[in-house]
């Protein structure tokens, strides 16, 4: 008998595997994931085209100041600090983002001279527009005389002025200057100033349970990639469950395949070779990801930026493919119950949606216990049949809880796949062969109890 | 006849659904190297039947023995079953989808691969063995379901509606390959709605309504109980005495010519006397069996 089901898992191992569909999948994903590590690299080594500017410098002593915060060694050095501050902070608000990511771009200058002297701010206006009209340059800045008082205009004239990027670093480095000469003309010199104003050392010791110090810290970015990747092949992989269920009952051929082979096996065939399937694309997946990021992390580290890789140890790896099969066996019986219940895809359609808010809750609990891997809600979330195979490999990931609670999320998930698989093999065994209606609640319901 | 080996026994199965019993005590026996015709009209519990037969499904209540065994999964493998829903994988090529099924009924791949391009060859099907099932025809799908159900050399095969959508010239084909298997002391379940073919194919018959047996044994002993009480004639005139029921129940009027059911008790020859002297010319006065089709609307309209 153990033939007939390797026979089903053989088929439903290749007809995954062995398609276009599967190979693009699999092979565009890692692309896509590494996409977001790459193209802010990439973005960072395009220099943007020089914008030529004029400063009218009305006060005589900003103009120099801010010359030199432009240059393009402090641009760079801002940008690698902004660069830094945005990896280490994972809950920056989207506004500081953008605002960091402008920074992290800089924007380079190139300085028109230009001779203020004796003119009246309209003069200045008048000529300069004119030479930006015959096309000398593209930007000018007025900087007032008075640069103590309080309603003092800079006026900033661009033909660029879309670009946030050049606007917040001009912007920053006129700020800088203006303060500078500020504190120059109350007596302060800089060098205190830049004692004074310097930004505390604020460094982060994660613990363990025990109190020792852990070495890495970048666990919370590792274990959110690992949520996702569970939640997209477990969704993926639960309909897939489901369509080719459906499609044996909607051809009939369920009505053969009974004749040949206990029904058991037949389910149990099929949910093993997609699962097979879920796993060789998983594991293709995790390889290419950790090629990239591995490459991603040494040309950033290149560029200058730091990272520290998260310390996967090979028992984490065994979690994981466990957490995976637990996850993948309780939602491929759902929808294998589901497949088994509706008569075509389109009703199938409508009743995935409550196992794919099942798995998508599971992932917001995710940000929960990343945050606070230690709580009495990450315990329960990550013990919890139909949540423990998406959050529990975040915890470990984050912060290894006792084994005991591992042992326990293990125990009630597999409970609920022996419950789930005894009740999805008795509506399988009596849905695939109700053609024409779809089975309501109750039917299914005495299905489940009667056989 | 009497040295029938009865091969397929049923013994009073019952299966209810609920409230409703499709199929209530039956009994019957199949033999090898004959066709057994299996009729009713839609809804009888054919269906509900054959499933308990080839294993889908299990009795209430009754056994059904195969080969003299319990029908178990076990015996599955010796089945073959061409069920009247039928249905093969859309995007699967002809050949995987044989092999697959081949697989399940446990044949090894090797001699699955032979007896895969044996029968394609047979079938006239061979050029369209790495086809998908949605480039073939609806013909050519039920006969690639065909093979699928004879791969394993089956020692029962169950056809239901095996010639519905099939053209004349499949039609004679399947024919003969029913004829061969019968030969080669297999079993077969033939089980349909059009009784000409059941008339021209059966050997025995079981006719079921409404979940109960109407009729069933030998076609032969069946249609001899009944007697000749059916007049094939062809004549102009004689209206009035067609009319009289006490001679003819019933006058069904074909083409050029009518099939006369005598009334009970009515002597053909009384027909015949009566007939000529109210001048009526006769070309054809024949004393006929009923046909099936006869016994199965009298039976099942009751």
């Amino acid at each position: 008998m153990m033939q007939k089901f390797l026979a089903v898992l053989k088929r439903e191992y290749k007809k995954v595997v062995f398609t276009w569909t599967f190979v693009i999948t699999t092979f565009l994903m890692p692309l896509i994931a590494s996409a977001f590590i790459f193209v802010p690299i990439l973005i960072f080594s395009i220099e943007g085209e020089s914008t030529r500017i004029a400063i009218a410098d009305l006060n005589g002593n900003v103009g120099a100041r801010l010359k030199d915060n432009l240059s393009p060694e402090k641009i760079a050095e801002k940008a690698r600090q902004a660069a830094k501050e945005s990896l280490s902070d994972l809950s920056a608000t989207q506004d500081e983002k953008m605002k960091r990511s402008a920074e992290q771009l800089g924007g380079t200058f190139t300085f028109v001279p230009y001779d203020p002297a004796g003119k009246s701010p309209e003069q200045i206006q008048t000529e300069l527009r004119a030479r930006i009209a015959k096309g000398e340059l593209e930007a000018f800045l007025i900087i007032p005389r008075d640069i103590g008082a309080r309603d003092g205009e800079y006026l900033y004239f661009s033909r660029k002025a879309g670009d946030f990027v050049i606007n917040s670093t001009l912007q920053d480095a006129l700020n800088e200057a203006v303060r500078s000469q500020r504190l120059a003309e109350a007596n302060i010199s800089e060098d205190l100033l830049k004692d004074l104003s310097r930004k505390v050392n604020f460094t982060i010791k994660p613990l363990t349970e025990t109190g020792e110090i852990k070495e890495d810290d970048s666990g919370p970015w590792a274990a959110f990639v690992v949520a996702m990747l569970i939640y997209v092949v477990l969704a993926i992989y639960g309909q897939a469950i489901m369509s080719a269920i459906v499609e044996e009952k909607e051809t009939r051929i369920s009505e053969v395949l009974f004749s040949s082979a206990r029904p058991f096996e037949l389910m149990m065939g099929k949910l093993v070779g997609v699962g097979l399937a879920g796993l060789t694309q998983l594991a293709i997946w995790i390889l290419t990801v950790s090629v990239f990021v591995g490459f991603g992390i040494a040309s950033a580290a290149a560029s200058g930026l730091e990272f520290t890789l998260p310390t996967i140890t090979l028992t984490m790896v065994a979690y994981f493919f466990l957490f995976f099969l637990l996850g993948y066996f309780i939602f491929a019986t759902i929808y294998a119950l589901i497949g088994s219940m509706v008569t075509n895809m389109q009703e199938g359609g409508q009743f995935a949606l409550p196992p794919i808010l099942l798995l998508l809750v599971g992932l917001y609990f995710c940000f929960a216990v990343i945050r606070d891997p230690n709580s009495s809600f990450a315990f329960w979330v990550s013990v919890a049949p139909f949540f423990a195979p998406i959050v529990m490999p975040v915890r470990i990931l984050a912060d290894t809880p006792p084994f005991w609670q591992i042992a326990l999320a293990v125990l009630l998930n597999g409970a609920a796949i022996v419950g789930l698989t005894w009740a999805a093999s008795r509506v399988y065994r009596v849905g695939m062969l109700m053609y024409g209606k779809r089975a309501t609640i109750p039917e299914v319901w005495k299905w489940i109890r009667q056989s | 006849m009497e040295e029938n080996k009865v091969t397929l026994k049923a013994d009073s199965i019952t299966k209810s659904f609920g409230d409703f019993t499709a199929v209530d005590s039956l009994s019957f026996e199949a033999s090898a190297g004959r066709i057994f015709g299996f009729l009713g009209p839609n809804g009888a519990g054919k269906t509900t039947t054959i499933r308990m037969i080839v294993g889908i499904t299990v009795p209430d209540d009754g056994r059904i023995d195969l080969f003299g065994r319990k029908i178990s999964p076990a015996l599955q493998d010796r089945i073959g079953y061409l069920p009247e829903e039928r249905g093969l994988y859309k995007k699967m090529k002809v050949s995987d989808q044989l092999r697959y099924f081949a697989a399940l009924k446990g044949v090894a791949a090797k001699e699955a691969d032979k007896r895969i391009d044996e029968w394609l060859d047979r079938m006239n099907l061979s050029e369209w063995k790495e086809k998908k099932t949605t480039d073939l025809s609806k013909g050519m799908q039920q006969k690639v379901q065909f093979i699928a159900t004879m791969l394993h050399d089956p020692d029962l095969l169950i056809l239901d509606e095996p010639f519905s959508g099939l053209d004349p010239i499949n039609v004679e084909f399947m024919k003969e390959v029913i004829s061969e298997t019968k030969s080669k002391d297999k079993t077969i379940i033939f089980s349909t709605h059009m009784m000409d073919t059941a008339e021209k194919l059966c050997d025995d018959i079981l006719l079921i309504n409404k979940s109960k047996k109407v009729v069933s044994g030998s076609l032969r002993e069946i249609k001899e109980s009944y007697g000749k009480n059916v007049v094939s004639l062809r004549c102009t005139g004689g209206e009035e005495v067609l009319a009289d029921e006490t001679l003819a129940a019933k006058v069904i009027d074909h083409a050029d010519e009518r099939e006369v059911f005598l009334a009970k008790g009515a002597d053909p020859q009384k027909l015949l006397e009566k007939l000529l002297s109210a001048g009526a010319q006769i070309t054809k006065f024949q004393l006929i069996e009923p046909s099936l089709n006869d016994i199965f609307i009298e039976k099942i309209r009751g």
